[in-house]
């Protein structure tokens, strides 16, 4: 396999892993709390974008819409249930978003909503496949590469040039202090669970696309995979993430690749956890 | 007077007392078959076919004057495809609803775990598409409608290198009982036939990234790749191998049997053969009456999973018209079956001494967005189970 080939499903994989973890590290950064229900947002995210793109038949308005309803869904999430629990031992927020999450996994396999089978999402043919010298990057791939570059940039303008990305990073260094200097909390988190939530369902519809196929129980992967992109980063830490994402479709595809399936995917991406951990515990880019 | 009265209490005593043996001598009002399969959870899409294809059945039956003019009654419960979840459905249909015999619409860790309940409570119970050959091995009370993958292996090399001349073969397994079942069996056919196997890799269970794996795969360069897996891994597949420009003639199997097979894969599916006991293109009458009333009512193609739980209903009914409501009477009605034709799947021509059926096998080609026909395998020496 050549290295064009590796280079290819390393950065589309990691873009994947990128857009889904990265709302995580976003709402761990602030407020400590391990948010498992993001999987279902995600999840949503996926399932208003098909239904969107099978009423008007835009891609366009599907992400819009997916990335609207999801960062919608995060706020009444943060609002409805975090909010009552900032005070409590963490462990009450992760068992809650345990709950939460299969509870609304259960609600979306109701046959009403998604039902039990998977659907399509044929909307590969919004973006062209790129013929470059040494390998074409077909359109499913220049739509999540495209995208993910998008969102990358779009990331760093608010985290380094807006009053609100400087809000949150004061919130995550010190929430009572960050309130004390006159920082509108309440606006911020929201706000923070609005993109990270966005970003899911974005991530929901991209990936809904690049395999084709949207279901109720896609979540069930990234609810714990998601997690270990966020630790291996350094809890919290966003670059960290961005990092990790890609080590960790580096070392899946390769291995994949290489001499195929020794270990499962899922084994691989733990291994290269406990490995990382040893040496740096507090994650790749963690303080 | 007191004499009277006891008297009169004593005629009432004794007329409830006929009444009550009257009742028992009459027919009951209605036979019931029970049915486990997943609505819930991973393998719902599978588990809501098999409860069509069980319906379509009790439909078929019951229009059709029932079983000796009794009516059949579906009694179905969710098991997730969990183990433990089947064991408890299996109780609550053998002690609660005391269901005459049972069909397993699951897969095969849950039938396995339900068929030794079934087995110790002496109900029969005939597993729909599960595939483990342990399962009919839990005793004389379990047999098995669905094509064993040693069975389907060796018809699928038959299909490789006799119909499409294959020398060089890879194989993309998915790393399950089923799929480790399939390979072997194909392999040993087809290199006893002389072809090479270039190519040889393992995928786990739910896996949607191949694309390292078929550009490796296109590197050995193989005439044939024979991918086993479920609709959600096969349709992956092919649309990933059409992507890194794969041109080999991709075989599938059972797994692949699904309209949404058709639907995740779109155009990457055109060409591709499986072989599968659903026969789309059969002019036999309940086929077609299956595949269309399916269509009507549940407004979805119909699939393997659902034909072969339909099946399972249908032979069941056959052998309680037979034999009679006792487990002994079905068993042997079962064990001397003769060229069933009431199966969608069919025909059925008989049950092995391993409670295995005996059939033939078809292969079906992608064309123009749905299954048709393209082969049939009938040779004795190829379908036959081997216990």
């Amino acid at each position: 396999m050549s290295l064009w080939n590796i280079l290819l499903d390393t950065l589309t994989q990691g873009s994947i892993y990128f857009l889904i973890a990265v709302g995580l590290t976003m709402v761990y950064g602030i407020l400590k709390i391990l948010h498992i229900a993001h999987a279902a947002v995600y999840t949503i995210g996926a399932g208003v974008g098909l239904a969107v793109f099978k009423l008007t038949g835009s891609f366009w308005l599907a992400l819009i819409a997916a990335m609207l309803v999801s960062g919608l869904v995060g706020v009444i999430i943060y609002r409805g249930v975090y909010f009552y629990m900032l005070d409590q031992p963490r462990i009450v927020p992760l068992i809650t978003s345990v709950g939460l999450f299969l509870l609304i996994e259960d609600l979306l396999q109701k046959p009403y909503l998604m039902g039990p089978y998977q659907h399509a999402f044929p909307a590969q043919e919004v973006f062209p496949s790129i013929t470059l010298p040494w390998g074409t990057i077909p359109n499913a791939q220049v739509m999540i590469l495209t995208l993910t570059g998008v969102a990358l940039v779009a990331l760093y303008l608010i985290f380094t040039r807006t009053r609100l990305g400087l809000a949150w990073q004061a919130a995550a260094q010190d929430r009572e202090m960050a309130g004390s200097v006159g920082i509108n909390l309440n606006r911020a988190i929201a706000l923070n669970f609005l993109l990270g939530s966005a970003l899911a369902g974005a991530a929901g519809v991209l990936v809904g696309v690049f395999y084709n196929s949207v279901y109720a129980t896609m979540g069930d992967v990234p609810s714990y995979k998601a997690f270990v992109v966020i630790v291996l980063g350094g809890m919290g830490s966003v670059t960290g993430t961005l990092a990790a994402s890609f080590l960790l479709a580096f070392a899946e595809t390769v291995l994949l690749a290489s001499v195929g399936y020794v270990l499962p995917r899922d084994a691989i991406a733990f291994l290269v956890l406990i490995f990382v951990l040893m040496f740096r515990p507090q994650g790749l880019l963690g303080r | 007077m007191r004499s009277q009265k006891l008297l009169v209490i004593l005629l009432v005593l004794s007329l409830l007392v006929v009444l009550a043996g009257g009742c028992g001598q009459s027919k009951p009002k209605s036979y019931k078959i029970g049915l486990f399969s997943p609505t819930t959870g991973f393998a719902a899409a599978d588990g809501t076919s098999a409860l069509h294809g069980a319906e379509l059945a009790v439909q078929y039956i019951n229009d059709h004057g029932g079983i000796n003019g009794v009516k059949v009654e579906l009694v179905h419960y969710d098991d997730a495809a969990k183990p433990d979840q089947a064991v408890n459905v299996a109780h609550k249909l053998i002690e609660q609803d005391k269901v005459i015999a049972a069909v397993s619409g699951s897969y095969s860790g849950a039938t396995r775990a339900a068929s030794a309940v079934f087995q110790d409570a002496g109900v029969p119970m005939v597993a729909a598409y599960a595939v483990h050959p342990e399962i009919t091995k839990t005793g004389d009370k379990i047999w098995r409608v669905g094509t064993l993958a040693v069975v389907e292996g060796k018809v699928g090399g038959a299909l490789a290198v006799d119909k499409l001349g294959a020398k060089k073969i890879a194989l993309l397994t998915i790393d399950n009982d089923f799929g480790t079942s399939l390979a072997n069996a194909f392999k040993e056919y087809v290199t006893a036939k002389g072809a090479e196997i270039v190519f040889e890799e393992k995928y786990p269970l739910g896996e949607k990234e191949f694309r390292p794996i078929l550009n490796r795969i296109k590197e050995a360069n193989p005439d044939v790749v024979y991918a086993s897996g479920y609709y959600n891994e096969a349709a992956n597949i092919v649309r990933q191998a059409k992507e890194v420009g794969l041109n080999a003639q991709i075989i599938g199997q059972e797994g692949y049997d699904s309209p949404k097979f058709l639907e995740l894969a779109g155009d990457a599916a055109e060409g591709v053969i499986i072989t599968t006991d659903l026969n789309r293109d059969s002019d036999r009458e309940i086929t077609q009456w299956f595949i269309k009333t399916y269509k009507e009512k549940y407004n979805l193609d119909a699939d393997m999973v659902g034909a072969s739980t339909f099946d399972a209903v249908m032979v069941l009914a056959y052998a309680i018209e037979k034999g009679g409501t006792k487990a002994d009477g079905i068993v042997k009605a079962l064990g001397e079956l003769k060229d069933f034709e009431k199966a969608a799947t069919g025909p059925f021509y008989k049950f092995t001494p391993g409670r295995e059926v005996m059939r033939p096998l078809g292969a079906q080609v992608v064309k123009g967005g749905a299954f048709h026909f393209f082969a049939e395998f009938d040779d004795p020496a190829l379908i036959t189970p081997p216990w």
